[in-house]
């Protein structure tokens, strides 16, 4: 377990270098000098001293190195636009916003995900388990700006006298209930699909069989045999709803105007801030692919049969 | 269901007299060919089928209304402005009175058409670095899936958007290359997984042992075989690829006005929603439409294309 544990681990280097190495590229292709004269007028001389301190005068593949050893520093260069503001400013300004809103969405998507599949599960081919999977299916291909818009209107527009509810903002606990619900809402509906999936798995194991041939109550056979063994799979989904996450907070905050990461990127798009967009994205790409070594990790602890192939 | 279905067909066998029994054991079998057997299983899923023509019914809105209707989408006439839905404007009119239900069928052109167009791709790419992976084998195999995993998870919306910001504009073809950009992996590894497993069996070996080259073995014996799988993953991908569109337009990098798609028309409705509503609602649900539809019509592909699958989840 130790070898598994050290060897994903070291296999994370790699991959973020990787991936920074990706966008770096990438956001090279866009080109133009990072100090624009046209956000910034500055004299030559300190244009040129300008580029010397940010090594804009060397080579892309010495600019790489430079750039990867502040990322492993914590460090993500000046911001482009906002005058002395640095990427890290305006990370540690917003990201927290958005990871308690993702944190908050996470929570609604498990707390209601988890129970519906169950309940699907258990009720397999009845009315309960059409009804809910309905639900479930119909949100899942909801867009997720209708979402959040018909939230709006509904609690926070046509019923404000009894709500109270505010339309945007992040300020108070009234204003994360309707954003955590439409942000959840997409990852909800997949965990309550792969909660069904495995739970409808289990019960055809011989354990379960088994267990309730030998006379176990089958409230105990569902919560001992059954929900221990399908909530494993749910584990693994974590990752890439995070990418789901991430993608819908790009949406979320700009239509509830939630100060967070995922608003600043789509406004540093358009200003054309590439070292903030630059500098996000490997934020995003990083913490995707630490909750992928997190993720394996602790499957291979669950499930040791998976420790070779996930490295 | 599945054991009812069972059960009325052996009924059905014990019914025939042995004579019929007779005859059909000299016939040829009726049911050879595996695409007329996927077939006979698709239309007999319910589900399937209604989604099937769910689907259909949406892609000949999209192509038929704007030449059969004699609204212009591009007239802009303020008097009409802000319509609700009515006999003359099925899904009323926008801000600049413009008729939505013609509005609607040519975003529909344009969000499925860029569906099809980056699923198409996605598939390309993914089936050839795929099929390369899993044919090739070794260290190249190990390379390239390596690079896959560090692939694995990361969010496709921020690679799009950066695409979009290499080309500048945003077109038809710049949307479907950042949308493919961002979103091939899953193809990729599928399809390898395809080929490893396709690559075990003893048609493939008895091909290489009679001396067929390996352009042979897999042009003609293995990416066939992957037809089925291939098919099935155009109707997953599509959804995907539609949901991302209208993101990207949502945030405001889709196609300039007046042109239009499901997303833009989406985020026009969005600016006016707390008065009028319904426009955001229509494109909306037609993007649910869509995908919902597609789903299900990839799960009663998986189901009648490959029914070992299914037995072994029932």
């Amino acid at each position: 377990m130790l070898k598994f544990v050290i060897r994903r681990v070291l296999w994370t280097i790699p991959v973020l270098l990787l991936v920074i190495l990706m966008t770096f590229l990438m956001m090279r292709q866009i080109g133009g000098n990072p100090f624009r004269t046209s956000e910034r007028a500055v004299p030559p001389a300190i244009q040129a001293n300008l580029e010397r301190k940010f090594h804009v005068d060397q080579p892309w593949w010495k600019q790489y190195l430079y750039y990867t050893q502040g990322v492993f520093t914590l460090d993500f260069g000046p911001s482009l636009t906002l005058r002395n503001q640095s990427v890290n400013d305006i990370i540690k300004q917003r990201f927290p916003v958005s990871l308690k809103l993702g944190g908050l969405a996470m929570l609604w998507a498990l707390v209601l995900g988890i129970p519906l599949g169950i309940i699907a599960a258990l009720k397999q081919n009845t009315i309960t388990d059409y009804a809910t999977m309905a639900f479930v299916n119909a949100g899942y291909a909801l867009p997720n700006f209708l979402i959040a818009t018909l939230l709006i209107y509904v609690f926070a527009v046509r019923l404000k006298d009894q709500t109270g509810l505010p339309t945007n903002g992040w300020d108070d606990w009234r204003t994360w209930i309707l954003p955590t619900i439409a942000l959840g809402h997409a990852p909800m509906t997949i965990f309550a699909r792969i909660v069904r999936g495995s739970m409808l798995e289990t019960l055809q194991q011989d354990y379960v069989r088994t267990a309730k041939a030998k006379g176990l109550r089958w409230r105990r056979v569902v919560g001992l045999h059954v929900l221990r063994n399908s909530l494993i799979p749910a584990v693994t989904a974590a990752a890439p709803l995070l990418g789901y996450l991430i993608t819908g907070s790009f949406i979320i905050e700009t239509i509830f105007g939630i100060p967070g990461i995922g608003r600043y990127y789509v406004l540093a798009v358009f200003g054309r801030d590439y070292s903030v967009v630059l500098g996000v994205t490997v934020l995003l790409a990083g913490i995707i692919i630490l909750a992928n070594m997190v993720v394996d990790i602790l499957y291979g602890y669950l499930d040791p049969r998976t420790r070779d192939t996930r490295t | 269901m599945i054991g009812d279905r069972r059960r009325a067909d052996f009924e059905a066998t014990l019914l025939r007299t042995a004579d019929e029994r007779g005859r059909d054991a000299g016939a040829a079998l009726r049911r050879a060919s595996l695409w007329r057997d996927a077939l006979h299983r698709f239309t007999r899923n319910r589900a399937a089928v209604v989604a099937a023509l769910a689907f259909l019914s949406m892609v000949a809105y999209v192509t038929l209304t704007p030449w059969l209707s004699s609204l212009d989408p591009y007239a802009v006439d303020f008097s009409i402005a802000y319509q609700s839905p009515s006999w003359d404007h099925p899904f009323g009119t926008d801000q600049f009175g413009r008729d939505l239900f013609v509005r609607t069928a040519l975003g529909g052109r344009v969000s499925i058409g860029i569906g099809f167009a980056a699923t198409i791709a996605i598939m390309g790419v993914g089936i050839l670095y795929g099929a390369v992976s899993g044919f090739v084998g070794g260290w190249i195999d190990n390379g390239l899936m390596r690079f896959l995993d560090a692939l694995y998870g990361l969010p496709y919306l921020p690679f799009a958007i950066i695409t979009l910001a290499i080309f500048g504009t945003v077109n038809f073809w710049t949307m479907v290359v950042a949308l493919t950009i961002a979103s091939w992996f899953t193809t990729a590894r599928v399809m390898r997984g395809q080929i490893l497993t396709l690559k075990q069996n003893d048609y493939v070996r008895a091909a290489r042992a009679v001396g067929a080259r390996w352009h042979r073995v897999l042009f003609r014996h293995l990416l066939p075989n992957t037809l089925g799988v291939i098919i099935i993953f155009v109707f997953l991908e599509l959804p995907g690829v539609v949901l991302g569109e209208a993101f990207l337009s949502f945030i405001g990098l889709g196609i300039s006005p007046p042109k239009a798609s499901w997303g833009t028309l989406a985020q026009e409705g969005y600016t006016a929603y707390q008065t009028y509503p319904y426009i955001i609602l229509i494109p909306s649900l037609a993007i649910a439409w869509l995908i919902l539809s597609a789903f299900f019509v990839a799960d009663g592909l998986r189901d009648a294309l490959d029914p070992k699958a299914k037995q072994k989840a029932a």
